[in-house]
C-alpha cells in the first residue's frame, strides 16, 4: 500500500546488542510508552481549586 | 452540594483502607472523560493507519515453494515417506511416534491425546500423489509403493532422503545411484503436483469442499526448511525473539517480550522441553502477578519504591500531617 | 418501589425482579455508577488510561466488526479493505499500550488495597484474554504472519497438551475464537471489571490509612 512505504523494507530494522534483539518499531513503542507513563505521572492535572464538596460521590 | 455536606459515616475496611466514598470530593464528569477518550483515539487510530498502514505479506504457495526451493520439495517429500521429519516424528497430537515434551514429571503433551492424526508419509505424500491422474509412471510407482511391505518403504526413502542430503545443493538429478525404489518417481511427481498448484486442495480439500482446517498443508510447509529461511529472514525466529516481532518494520506484540525472552537464554534455549518449560514458567508468573495483592513482598514494593508520592502529590501537599 | 404500588395487587414478598433488583443495588448503589463527582485525591493523569483503554478496545471491536463485513479475504483485495485493517492494527496497539500503562499506575497505586483484590485480578485476567484474542487475530489473518505464528505456535500449545483441542493449524477454528468466543469472554471480565471499579471507587491514596486518620476528621467521619 502506498501509505505504507515508512515500514515496509522488508529486512526490519533491528537494534542488536547481546542476547537482546527488538525491532526498532517495537523498541520506539516501548519507549514511548515509558514517556507517557512518565508525563501521566509528572504533568498537572487540571481541576484543582476546583474542589468543593465533601462526602459521597453522588 | 456544599462544603458543609456531612459525609457518609466512613466504613473501615479489614485491611485498614478506609471507603473511598467517605472523603471529600470535587466534580468530575465521567462521560466527558469517556467521549473524549473515545475521540482521541479515534482519531489517534485514524492518523496512524493512514501514516503507517499494515502489513500483509501474501501466504507462502505450494507453488512459490516449489518454484523457489524446488530440492527442498523434493526432500521433504523423501522426508515424509521415510518417516524422518519434523511432524512425521512429531507424538500427541498428531501422531504415536513420540510421547513428546514434559513438563517436569508431568508428560502434558501426551496427556492431550492423538486427536489430530496425521500419517505425514500418508497424508502428506501419498494421498495427495494418488488424486494425480495421467501419469503412468506415477501410478506404477505408487502401485509398488503400497504393495511393498512398510520395511521396504522405509528403507528405500531413507536412502533416498539420505543420497539426497549428500547430493550438491540436495539436487535430485546429481543424487548417487541406489536403490530407492519408487521413491525418486514420488518425489519428483510431487514437486509437479506443488509446481502446479493442485497440492493445497489435494492436501485440505481432497475429503471436503469446503476446507477450513489447513493442519496438513501447514504441517507439510514447516517440515520443509523453506518456510523457516523466509521467517528468519525478517527475524521471526524463535530464537530471534521473533515472537514479538512482525514482517518489515510494522509494530509486532512489545506484549509478548517476556514470553519470547526465556526462549534466548539457557536452559530453555537448550532444552528439549523449552515450550513446555517456557509455558510452566510463565504460568507461574502469571500466577505472582494475578495474586500481587496476597504477596507478602511484592505487595509492599510501591510502598518502597513511592511513586504514589508523585501521583497523588496534590493531595499529600493539601494534607501534609498524613507524611509524617 | 415496594410492595403496595397505586392502586393494585402488592408485589409478593419472593418477586424475583424485586430480589434482582435489590442485588443489582447492593453491588454498585445507585450514584455509585455514574457519580458526577470523585474523590478530591483523584488528581493525576495516570487516571485517565482505564478509559482509554475502553475507549481504544471499544474502536478495536467497531474496526473489527467493519472487517467483518467484508469477510476473511477482503482485505487482501481491497484498498479500502486494507485500511480498516491498518485501523484494527493501530487500534490494537494503542489498546495494549493504554491498558499496560494503566497496569503500571495501579501498581504503583497498590490499587488493590481495601478489598479491591477482585478488582486487580481481573484486570489482570482481562490483560491474559486481551493477549489470547489477539493472538488468534494473528493466526486468522490468512497471509504469511498466521502460515509462521501458527506452526511456531502449535509446538508450544501441543507441549501442555492444549493443542489437541485448540488446533492453532486450524485458521476456522481460530477465526471464530477471535470474533466471537473470546471477545464475548473478554466483554465480560472487562464488564466486571468495571462494575468493580464503580462498586468500591478510586483507590485511597497510601497515606490515607490508619485508625487516627486526619483525612477522615476532616471529613467529618470521627
Amino acid at each position: 500500500m502506498r501509505n505504507g512505504v515508512v515500514l515496509m523494507d522488508s529486512g526490519g530494522r533491528y537494534i542488536d546488542s547481546g542476547v537482546i534483539q527488538i525491532s526498532l518499531t517495537n523498541a520506539i513503542i516501548i519507549v514511548a510508552m515509558i514517556v507517557v507513563f512518565a508525563l501521566a505521572i509528572l504533568l498537572p492535572f487540571p481541576g484543582r481549586g476546583r474542589r468543593g464538596g465533601r462526602g459521597g460521590d453522588s | 452540594m456544599t462544603a458543609t455536606t456531612a459525609a457518609r459515616p466512613v466504613r473501615r475496611r479489614s485491611s485498614g483502607t478506609p471507603d473511598s466514598h467517605g472523603f471529600p470530593t470535587r466534580p468530575y464528569d465521567l462521560v466527558k472523560e469517556f467521549v473524549v477518550a473515545l475521540v482521541v483515539v479515534t482519531i489517534l487510530t485514524v492518523i496512524l493507519a493512514a501514516a503507517f498502514s499494515s502489513p500483509d505479506e501474501k501466504a507462502m504457495t505450494m507453488s512459490d515453494w516449489a518454484a523457489a526451493a524446488p530440492n527442498d520439495v523434493v526432500a521433504t517429500a523423501a522426508g515424509e515417506l521415510a518417516g524422518t521429519t519434523t511432524s512425521a516424528g512429531y507424538g500427541p497430537p498428531y501422531n504415536t511416534a513420540a510421547d513428546g515434551q514434559m513438563l517436569g514429571p508431568l508428560p502434558l503433551q501426551k496427556w492431550g491425546g492423538v486427536r489430530i492424526p496425521v500419517d505425514s508419509a500418508q497424508d502428506l505424500v501419498v494421498t495427495p500423489l494418488s488424486h494425480v491422474t495421467g501419469n503412468p509412471d506415477l501410478t506404477a510407482a505408487l502401485a509398488t509403493w503400497t504393495a511393498a511391505s512398510a520395511d521396504q518403504q522405509t528403507t528405500w526413502a531413507s536412502a533416498y532422503s539420505d543420497a539426497l542430503s549428500k547430493a550438491p545443493d540436495g539436487d535430485p538429478k546429481q543424487v548417487a545411484t541406489g536403490d530407492y525404489g519408487p521413491v525418486p518417481t514420488m518425489s519428483e511427481a510431487f514437486l509437479t503436483l506443488a509446481g502446479s498448484g493442485g497440492l493445497e486442495g489435494a492436501l485440505s480439500s481432497s475429503t471436503t469442499f469446503y476446507a477450513s482446517d489447513q493442519t496438513r498443508p501447514l504441517l507439510l510447509l514447516s517440515d520443509g526448511s523453506y518456510l523457516e529461511d523466509q521467517a528468519r529472514a525478517r527475524h521471526l525466529g524463535g530464537d530471534q525473539w521473533g515472537m514479538m516481532n512482525e514482517t518489515g518494520n510494522y509494530p509486532g506484540q512489545p506484549w509478548m517480550w517476556l514470553y519470547t525472552f526465556w526462549y534466548q537464554i539457557p536452559p530453555f534455549s537448550t532444552s528439549d522441553n523449552a515450550d513446555a518449560l517456557v509455558w510452566g514458567l510463565m504460568m507461574l508468573l502469571t500466577l505472582l502477578l494475578v495474586l500481587v495483592p496476597f504477596i507478602p513482598g511484592l505487595r509492599s514494593i510501591p510502598r518502597w519504591i513511592p511513586v504514589h508520592h508523585l501521583i497523588w502529590r496534590d493531595w499529600y501537599r493539601d494534607h501534609p500531617r498524613r507524611r509524617a | 418501589m415496594t410492595a403496595a404500588s397505586a392502586g393494585g395487587e402488592p408485589t409478593p414478598a419472593g418477586s424475583w425482579t424485586v430480589r434482582t433488583r435489590d442485588r443489582i443495588t447492593r453491588i454498585v448503589p445507585p450514584g455509585q455508577a455514574l457519580p458526577d463527582r470523585q474523590p478530591a485525591y483523584m488528581s493525576s493523569w495516570i487516571y485517565v488510561f482505564g478509559i482509554l483503554t475502553v475507549a481504544a478496545l471499544l474502536v478495536v471491536v467497531a474496526t473489527g466488526v467493519l472487517l467483518a463485513v467484508g469477510g476473511v479475504a477482503w482485505w487482501h483485495v481491497s484498498r479500502t479493505g486494507h485500511f480498516v485493517n491498518s485501523l484494527h492494527l493501530w487500534s490494537v496497539e494503542l489498546f495494549f499500550a493504554f491498558m499496560v500503562i494503566h497496569l503500571w499506575g495501579k501498581f504503583w497505586m497498590a490499587a488493590w488495597r481495601g478489598n479491591r483484590a477482585l478488582t486487580w485480578m481481573t484486570g489482570v485476567v482481562a490483560f491474559l484474554g486481551s493477549i489470547g484474542t489477539a493472538f488468534t487475530g494473528y493466526l486468522s489473518q490468512s497471509n504469511f504472519d498466521s502460515q509462521w505464528i501458527s506452526t511456531q505456535a502449535k509446538d508450544g500449545l501441543n507441549a501442555v497438551g492444549v493443542g489437541a483441542y485448540f488446533n492453532v493449524l486450524n485458521p476456522g477454528q481460530m477465526l471464530m475464537w477471535h470474533i466471537t468466543l473470546l471477545p464475548l469472554v473478554l466483554g465480560a471480565i472487562v464488564g466486571l471489571h468495571l462494575v468493580l471499579v464503580r462498586r468500591h471507587g478510586i483507590v485511597p491514596p497510601i497515606d490515607a490509612e490508619g485508625p487516627d486518620d486526619v483525612d477522615l476528621q476532616e471529613a467529618g467521619a470521627l
